[in-house]
């Protein structure tokens, strides 16, 4: 939190004149692509996500058993390999328009239309394409975690099973839609990659390049802070919703289809959800193995090797200090019964919802000059200077990492420890048991399964991060995240299409596992 | 008077389980009947049947003349003018109580709307809380909303799913004599459903008994007590205790000496029987004392208090355990006298109306 309240203060201290002058020139245009693109991306996300998720949970479409998990694939996908292969895809010279042109003999761009993917409206389209998983995992649950007596209650009073899905059950879900809403809206302001690679200038693009292209430290805090401002509306918004999270039933309405679908209504929906599944996961998929499967040799696998080693440290230490920090919240949470109790918590809980670039600026202008009073002092006492060993070091990505996922750990081990009867504090207790040894005798094994979890789930975020280790990282040093960005800055992913694989395979790692545990309940 | 809803011969079946079978009811106009039964014995299946949420395996459902259900057709819940009050009552969480109420009514005009609204408002006491949202109300409250945005559409039948469960006991009988006079001033036909015998005096005409997917027994909840007509519905209702019996031509056999029976019943009846013993039946004649070596029947197994006095579980003598066919327990007595455990003592059944069952279901 202190390095966020510290670059905040740099961009405001650094800014009335440097403001000024980014106002009048770029910063407007930067603020309203942003914005464009926000609107977009959750107005698509919630077309995508909530008619799907109200289709798999009121209707008896066909494969709704496999529709209901294959929709979710999507989230593993990072939005800017979607943007690539699909560029790729659908360019000028790309696949569809060449056989387009040879199908009917087309000879230049101006002989007929094509839509140019590399657009704001087509980053847009990407990151929703993506992005709308979480709009749909939370409107689903919404929709089934209903009570159904309530829709019963509404067919008695003379409404049909259509009639009742929007005077009752969509109205019911807003609160949830909301949230979900507020999510894709957070990931979409912190997006990087995708928006970069099109050449749509936001905040984040506007921020990187500030900082790597013109060294301009004030600058860049005071665009991130602007970024950060727009992420504390998000922020309220959404705790705001979340307070409206409650009617939520112990008779979940998981009984048959409600809407019976003609035929026609049948292949529509059918074809609506089915194409989320191929654009947003399978066709991505299938084109990066192929990739893969064309391009791959032994000098690939090396470098996939050591990068895939140095994203492994990172984000091994990364978890592990992260769930050691909740662990630690946990309890204290669970010990100290005060009113601030729930401070720390929510305060961690925070950093999820800081951009990684707005982060890594946070990063850098407090780790700096830290770096600067530690060399001077090292060097007052006589020896020689260390360099910059906490700003340059692998130090700083790992911390932005545990600040920036921290939320996840917490919100995993938070909710596994609120499991555990209070009775079983006292119980050792009452045994002769002391309370520190019972933590390890009885909390800790009680908690492994979410131990695990908060585990697994932090360690593959920290692998997918890129905008905060692309900005942190030390010289020469390559992460699976940071090489596959240099790749496709440079047109050139088959090389790296193995190592893009993995990443997705990683992404999958925390669908399966939410989806079982819920499946569990 | 034709009934209003009839159902015949209703069978259902769910995952390969037969939850009802064969089940016959008819009702009339006005009429509330109160339906007890054992969890699990179909009672709530039969609710979602008539409004609508379960398909039939078999059987039809009538009401008013027009088919609800025969198995191949099944008109929509949403057509079938049946109101439903469920256990926790469904209150839309999402609109204020005005706005719950006027669900059912979206097709009468504005005006309509707001007179039938403020005439249930006024009805039900609810008038201040027009604009307040549910979560605001307490549990009667909630309770009272619910009826009023059931009988807001004028449904001809109405379900309550045991709608008094979530109600506290003090308020509980206060609650239902108020919503059975509203259910009569509208002249409104309901079942509802309980497992609790007390709330159907209280709040029913009929009492129906369920069990096994059937109807056991169909009548005036007094009727039912003074003439249950199996042991099972005797037994559910707990209406008495069981003194097992043989009967031959000369009378009934017990270990609390002969009795006295009709040879009509003694020729229907021959073999081992059980006698229901209802509580105002049975007498304490005298008390074990050694001076005067009074000759005993029973001896007592367990002892509570209630308001009344003292209760006791009898068992028959250990001396005459090893005629185990005639032999009981749990024989209740009710009784002012202080009795110790294990004491030995002579009680007398009362010469009355004798109700004798096997224990078989007939």
């Amino acid at each position: 939190m202190v390095p966020v309240l510290v670059m905040l203060v740099g961009g405001i201290s650094a800014s009335t004149n440097l403001f000024a002058h980014l106002w009048q020139t770029v910063l407007p245009t930067y603020l309203g692509n942003t914005l464009k693109l926000a609107f977009l991306v959750v107005l698509l996300s919630l077309i995508f996500g909530v008619i799907s998720a109200a289709i798999i949970s009121q209707t008896n479409i066909a494969f709704k058993k496999y529709l209901r998990w294959l929709l979710l694939l999507p989230l593993a996908m990072p939005a800017y390999l979607v943007a690539y292969l699909y560029t790729d895809l659908f360019d000028y010279a790309g696949p569809v328009q060449r056989s387009l042109r040879a199908w009917f003999g087309w000879q230049s761009p101006a002989d007929y239309w094509f839509f140019d993917i590399r657009t704001l409206p087509g980053a847009a389209l990407m990151l929703a394409l993506v992005l709308f998983p979480y709009i749909y995992m939370l409107t689903r649950g919404a929709f089934e975690q209903q009570d159904q007596s309530l829709n019963r209650a509404s067919r008695l009073l003379g409404l049909t099973a259509r009639q009742t899905f929007f005077k009752v059950s969509l109205p019911l879900a807003r609160p949830a839609i909301a949230v979900a809403a507020s999510l894709v809206l957070m990931e979409t302001l912190a997006d990087f990659a995708t928006v970069q690679y099109f050449a749509v200038n936001t905040l984040t693009t506007a921020i990187y390049d500030t900082w790597l292209g013109y060294g301009d430290l004030g600058a860049a805090n005071a665009l991130a802070s602007v970024l950060m401002l727009l992420v504390l509306f998000v922020v309220v918004a959404e705790q705001k919703s979340r307070a409206g999270l409650r009617h939520q039933s112990s008779r979940p309405n998981l009984e048959q289809a409600l809407i019976q679908l003609s035929f026609s209504q049948q292949l529509l929906a059918g074809t609506f959800c089915w194409s989320l599944v191929i654009l947003g996961f399978i066709l991505p998929l299938s084109l990066l193995i192929a990739m893969a499967v064309e391009y791959s040799d032994v000098n690939q696998l090396t470098i996939l090797l050591s990068t895939g080693l140095n994203s492994l440290k990172i984000s091994v230490v990364a978890a592990t200090v992260a769930v050691i920090i909740a662990l630690s919240l946990g309890f204290y949470q669970r010990l100290h019964g005060d009113k601030y109790k729930q401070l720390p918590l929510q305060i961690s809980g925070f950093g999820y919802a800081i951009p990684g670039t707005v982060l890594a600026m946070a990063m850098l202008s407090t780790l700096g000059p830290l770096d600067h009073w530690l060399n001077d002092g090292v060097v007052m006492l006589g020896f020689s200077p260390p360099g910059l060993i906490l700003s340059g070091s692998l130090f700083a990505i790992i911390f932005a990492l545990v600040v920036r996922f921290a939320a996840i750990a917490n919100g995993t081990i938070v909710s596994g420890i609120k499991q555990i009867p209070h009775s079983l504090d006292y119980a050792p207790a009452s045994l002769g048991v002391s309370f520190s040894r019972s933590l390890f005798k009885v909390h800790l094994p009680i908690l492994s399964p979410a131990i695990l979890v908060a585990w697994l789930l932090v360690f593959v975020e920290a692998m997918k991060e890129l905008p905060a280790v692309l900005l942190l990282r030390p010289f020469n040093f390559e992460t699976l995240s940071s090489q596959i960005y240099q790749l496709i800055s440079d047109e050139m992913l088959e090389q790296g299409a193995l190592g893009a694989i993995l990443i997705v395979v990683f992404g999958l790692l925390p669908i399966v596992l939410l989806n079982q545990s819920k499946e569990k309940v | 008077m034709t009934s209003l809803l009839n159902i015949q011969q209703l069978s259902i079946t769910l995952q390969g389980k037969v939850i009802l079978s064969k089940l016959e009811l008819s009702l009339k106009q006005g009429e509330i009947l109160g339906l007890v039964g054992a969890s699990g014995c179909g009672k709530t299946t039969l609710l979602n049947a008539i409004a609508g949420f379960n398909q039939l395996s078999g059987g039809k459902i009538l009401l008013d003349g027009n088919v609800l259900n025969d198995g191949i057709f099944s008109l929509p819940a949403e057509q079938r003018q049946v109101g439903m009050i469920f256990q926790d009552y469904a209150l839309f969480p999402h609109l204020t109580v005005k706005e719950n109420i006027a669900f059912g009514i979206a097709k009468l005009t504005k005006t309509e709307q707001s007179e039938r609204i403020s005439k249930l408002l006024n009805i039900l006491k609810l008038s201040e809380y027009r604009d307040s949202y549910i979560h605001q109300l307490s549990g009667g409250q909630q309770q009272r909303v619910a009826i009023a945005r059931a009988l807001a559409p004028q449904p001809k039948l109405l379900l309550l799913d045991e709608p008094f469960s979530n109600i506290d006991a003090r308020l509980r009988n206060e609650l239902m004599v108020e919503i059975r006079q509203l259910l009569k001033q509208f002249n409104t036909t309901a079942i509802f459903v309980t497992h609790n015998k007390d709330e159907v005096f209280t709040f029913a005409d009929k009492m129906a008994v369920m069990a096994q997917g059937q109807l056991l027994q169909l009548d005036a909840p007094n009727v039912i007590c003074q003439q249950p007509n199996s042991y099972q519905v005797a037994d559910f209702l707990q209406l008495g205790s069981w003194l097992p019996c043989e009967i031959d031509k000369a009378g009934a056999n017990s270990l609390l000496g002969k009795l006295n029976v009709t040879l009509t019943a003694a020729n229907e009846l021959a073999g081992l029987t059980y006698l229901l013993v209802k509580p105002q039946y049975l007498k304490l004649m005298s008390t074990f004392d050694e001076n005067t070596d009074t000759t005993t029947n029973a001896q007592v197994e367990y002892i509570s208090m209630t308001e009344q006095g003292y209760h006791y579980h009898l068992k028959s003598l250990d001396s005459k355990a090893n005629d185990n066919k005639l032999s009981f327990s749990k024989l209740s007595l009710y009784s002012d006298v202080a009795l110790q455990m294990n004491q030995q003592v002579c009680v007398e059944v009362i010469p009355h109306d004798f109700l004798f069952f096997s224990s078989k279901p007939a």
